[in-house]
């Protein structure tokens, strides 16, 4: 019987701690090795496909799948792993932009140090590409794994009517489109409908699908930061930024959260969108009888020249340095990125394999062929930024965006002025 | 009369605006997508495609049991702990009884600002950061309660205790079996508000919980409401909504009188 | 028997005071080391005009929100306290919002204050008069941002107001009304004394939770429209659990606190000498 307070009260504590140590993911004494994918449908299918392959044919190294939580919370899920110790040997779903704080935290495994890492790589990826995941350090700390780049969704049947029958190209074929889209039906002194629609948070994650991606299409594939130098004080900054300006000011775009209602692209609310391959899974699943899309790539400046490029929400594979056998995680990972998983990959998840080439590779014509859809993102893949390296890539994204709030939503800053603001707040955390 | 009319006009107006928006959005929930930004209270048709929809979304099932849980535990842990420290605060005689007091009510004064980060922080080092009990453990003391206890205990008449001491009782025996049935009330009320403060707390597990299987109600909802899952589907976050509103509804409308009392006099202990 | 609370007291409330004190003095991200630099974070945080920004925003919601909540609650508390009938169906109504949790409150006022969709314009626009930005004009969005509080919170002080203005003396007014006095009269000459104890009360649970305003932002609008919404809770959790900036976030903490404790104490002064 429990005869007094301080009893109680060890007891408690012993039962606490115990708790803890019972609540851990996993301990590093695994005899097999950990791998966590992402936690959509397909790409869990296409884990488990690749890793019952693998074990068939190599007994020797066991891999065991386990999905993570997606989105967001899947960057904490990892930070609570890093910091408890509970990391897996290797993870996919990795955001580019993460590596870089993780690599300096040491946390993650240098490939480069690999047998047969580089030239793995170099056939699978061109050098821009190569040269974007190196680290400040020298070393490669990740695996380049998928793209889903943004591009511009359009209403074929819409733009058609209004004298688009191809999608518009520059800044003044989009404003031209917008004018004549844009309607007030009732009367009421707004309008009804909007050539497009981008979010207006503040969030730096939205920006990844206005700003960024139309800074890269006018910059030819520009650095926003490179080491300790901000990089993006020059005309396609201002001019994205003044096109995206012009869009709301004229409210072109609504300034309104649209949430209130069903997808406003399927019920044609609005004609345009900036977003990647995973509307195609959606849109076909919810579209309205005759409805008719295709994409193409973002509007640039009316005086541009060159590339258009986009940019690509890369994922990547790292391995963690818990990993006890690093050379035999890449023999895993070299596997699963080989060219008959890449096809599987694709095939099953709809999501393009980060790979040079993927759309004049003849292998892959079959699939293009069965899926028309996809035809411009692999056309585009060749012309896809990820993130620049820096450690504090979302307290840049951030202050970008506060500022593409004042400008852009707002009206009350020049572009020109914008720009500079957010140059001389990155600088000072650069340092 | 005529002051009668116009005082029954605006209590009831008053009543009306402070319960409308619930009433709305439990029959926009209820209401087909074309109808759920119209104003008038009843749907044409009463549809659930909105929870279906939600429930197929996220694990909103999961989400209130984790938050029943939670709830659950700690009432259960505060309602032991604080009335043990108001036991020993009230009745019994140690050294360093009053500097515990004083200690007791200068936490009170201290801004939970300055110690969300570290709280924080030691949750990770022991590595409880997406277990149920980063959300349960900090939360298992609660100097109100304490101090509610403490009053009530105070006035419980000194013999019983004596009386039970007598029978050989030891102090945590003498607390459950003399003293809380003699403390209905001081339960209840600070049962009630550490069960509905828990219940609706949204900071603390946004902060530590990360994982969808260990999230809370109102945690599921907010980020659901914030984040794109709805789909752009207002009857959806509305549904959500609804759903994390209706038990404290439906425990509200048979107990108001306790929840008003509870919250009262919590307020009078200042 | 208070050894439970004592060991919950030192790790939970002792431990996080003393480690954020040092923690302060340190720039950590959680994954890295912990790098000692000083007094850079709060170099850093008096040039932080976000920050400041935050606090602005919250002392208007707090300048906005107590005065409104306090009339709307003594205004309710006096109906109530006339010889009414159905009176716990009243106060049951008025208190529902206190008890629903906050998320549920933000979503549906959401609703209400959406520009082209919102429940609120679109009377507007039935009435013929224009569209009101709650949400989009920076100078109106806080005010809305208060004026939902109020409605969540009034409640509960108009009971705690009820329970006071119950509390005095029957004979106060019978006296005033020999003398003549008007309804008015007696409000500020009789009650409103009488009640001082209540309304500091309500003054200081308002400030203590107003300082906490963080969810409704959160959800309603993220800090915009240009920051005009970003509370000072809002823009901690932001340096510490987006962006990690612990050492940082810990400063920030500490600096609003302190904040915090000042306000309090200059209430009680304001309000003694009343």
């Amino acid at each position: 019987m429990v005869r007094s307070g301080i009893e109680l009260g060890v007891i408690l504590l012993t039962v606490c701690i115990s708790f803890s140590a019972c609540g851990r993911v996993d301990d590093q004494n695994r005899s097999y090795f950990l791998y966590w994918s992402a936690n959509n449908p397909y790409e869990i299918e296409f884990a488990d496909f690749v890793v019952k392959a693998w074990n068939q044919k190599n007994p020797a190294i066991p891999v065991r799948f386990q999905p993570v939580p997606e989105g967001r919370s899947s960057e904490e899920f990892i930070l609570a792993a890093v910091v408890g110790k509970t990391t897996p040997d290797f993870y996919s779903n990795m955001w580019q932009g993460d590596v870089e704080s993780y690599a300096r935290a040491k946390v993650l495994v240098a490939l480069d140090t690999l047998d047969g890492f580089l030239q793995t790589i170099s056939q699978r990826c061109d050098s821009t590409t190569i040269a974007e995941i190196t680290s400040s350090d020298g070393h490669i700390y990740q695996i380049p794994w998928k793209i889903n780049p943004i591009m511009l969704l359009y209403n074929k049947k819409e733009m058609a009517s209004i004298g688009f029958e191809e999608p518009p190209a520059t800044y003044s074929e989009y404003l031209e489109a917008a004018e004549r889209f844009c309607k007030d039906f009732n009367g009421d002194g707004y309008f009804d409908r909007w050539i497009g629609y981008s979010e207006v948070l503040v969030t730096w994650l939205q920006r990844f699908f206005d700003f960024y991606p139309l800074y890269l299409a006018a910059s030819g594939g520009g650095k926003l930061v490179e080491g300790s130098k901000v990089m993006f004080v020059n005309d396609a900054a201002i001019k994205s930024l003044a096109f995206l300006q012009k869009l709301y000011a004229r409210n072109y775009f609504s300034k309104e959260i649209l949430s209130a209602r069903q997808d406003v692209f399927l019920s044609s609310v609005i004609a345009t969108r900036f977003t990647g391959p995973w509307e195609i899974i959606h849109a076909e699943k919810f579209k309205p009888a005759g409805f008719e899309y295709d994409f193409c790539p973002l509007p640039i400046p009316d005086d541009f020249q060159g590339n258009r490029y986009t940019y690509g929400d890369p994922k990547n594979i790292v391995i963690f340095n818990t990993c006890r056998d690093p050379q035999a995680a890449w023999e895993f990972l070299a596997f699963i990125i080989n060219r008959e998983n890449d096809l599987k990959f694709l095939e099953i998840t709809t999501q393009l394999p980060r790979r040079k080439n993927i759309f004049s590779d003849p292998y892959y014509s079959d699939y293009f062929k069965k899926n028309q859809k996809m035809i411009p993102f692999a056309r585009q893949s060749r012309f896809v930024r990820g993130t620049d390296v820096s450690p504090v890539l979302k307290e840049v994204f951030d202050i970008i965006s506060q500022e593409y709030e004042f400008c852009v939503v707002h009206n009350k800053k020049s572009p020109e002025q914008a720009v500079a603001d957010a140059a001389q707040a990155v600088q000072l955390i650069l340092e | 009369m005529m002051k009668k009319f116009v005082l029954y006009s605006g209590l009831t107006a008053g009543a009306l605006m402070f319960l409308y928006p619930f009433i709305w959005m439990i029959s926009a929930s209820l209401a087909p997508e074309q109808e759920i930004a119209s104003l008038n209270l009843l749907p044409t048709e009463f549809t659930l495609r909105s929870y279906l929809h939600m429930i197929d979304k996220i694990p909103i099932g999961r989400a209130f049991i984790n938050s029943l849980l939670v709830s659950v535990s700690v009432t259960a842990g505060v309602l032991v702990f604080s009335s043990m420290v108001g036991y020993a605060l009230s009745r019994l005689h140690f050294r360093g009884r009053d500097m515990i007091f004083y200690i007791i009510l200068f936490t009170m004064t201290l801004p939970f600002q300055i110690t969300l980060i570290p709280q924080y922080i030691l949750i990770v080092e022991f590595g409880w950061a997406n277990t149920y009990l980063a959300l349960i453990v900090p939360y298992l003391v609660s100097t109100l309660g304490i101090l509610m206890f403490r009053q009530y205990f105070m006035a419980i008449p000194q013999d019983l205790i004596d009386a039970a001491r007598i029978d050989g009782c030891g102090e945590l025996k003498i607390l459950f079996r003399i003293l809380w049935p003699n403390s209905v009330p001081a339960l209840v009320t600070v049962g009630i508000l550490t069960f509905m403060s828990v219940w609706n707390e949204v900071l603390w597990p946004l902060i530590v919980i990360r994982t969808e299987e260990l999230m809370t109600m109102p945690q599921m909802v907010a980020l659901f409401a914030v984040g794109g899952r709805a789909e752009s589907q207002l009857g959806t976050k509305l549904a959500s909504a609804a759903l994390l509103a209706i038990p404290v509804l439906v425990a509200y409308s048979f107990f108001q009188r306790y929840f008003i009392q509870s919250m009262a006099t919590s307020g009078l202990k200042e | 028997m208070v050894s439970p609370y004592l060991l919950h007291l030192l790790v939970f409330v002792a431990f996080p005071v003393i480690f954020s004190f040092i923690l302060m003095f340190h720039r950590w991200n959680i994954i890295s080391s912990m790098e000692f630099v000083g007094l850079r974070n709060f170099v850093v945080l008096f040039q932080d005009r976000l920050f400041f920004t935050a606090i602005y925003n919250t002392l208007i919601f707090l300048l906005i929100h107590i005065p409104l909540q306090i009339a709307v609650a003594l205004l309710l508390a006096e109906m109530l306290n006339q010889q009414i009938r159905f009176r716990a169906f009243f106060r049951a109504a008025y208190f529902l919002p206190v008890v629903i949790s906050g998320v549920v409150v933000t979503i549906v006022w959401q609703q209400l204050y959406g520009f082209d969709m919102g429940l609120i314009n679109r009377i507007l626009t039935g009435l013929g008069l224009s569209r009101v930005g709650w949400l989009t004009d920076p100078n109106i969005a806080m005010p809305s941002i208060a004026l939902m509080a109020t409605w969540k919170n009034v409640g509960l002080y108009v009971v705690l107001f009820l329970v006071g203005l119950q509390g005095v003396p029957e004979h106060f007014y019978e006296a005033a009304d020999i003398d003549g006095a008007s309804h008015w009269q007696k409000f500020i000459y009789i009650t409103l004394p009488a009640i001082k104890p209540t309304i500091f009360m309500v003054v200081v649970l308002s400030t203590l939770g107003g300082f906490s305003l963080f969810i409704e932002p959160y959800i309603m609008t993220g800090g915009g429209p240009m920051n005009s919404t970003i509370s000072a809770m809002l823009y901690i959790y932001k340096q510490g659990f987006t962006f990690y900036h612990m050492g940082y976030a810990a400063s920030l903490g500490f600096f609003f606190a302190a904040i915090i404790m000042l306000v309090v104490v200059i209430q009680k002064k304001l309000i003694d000498r009343e």
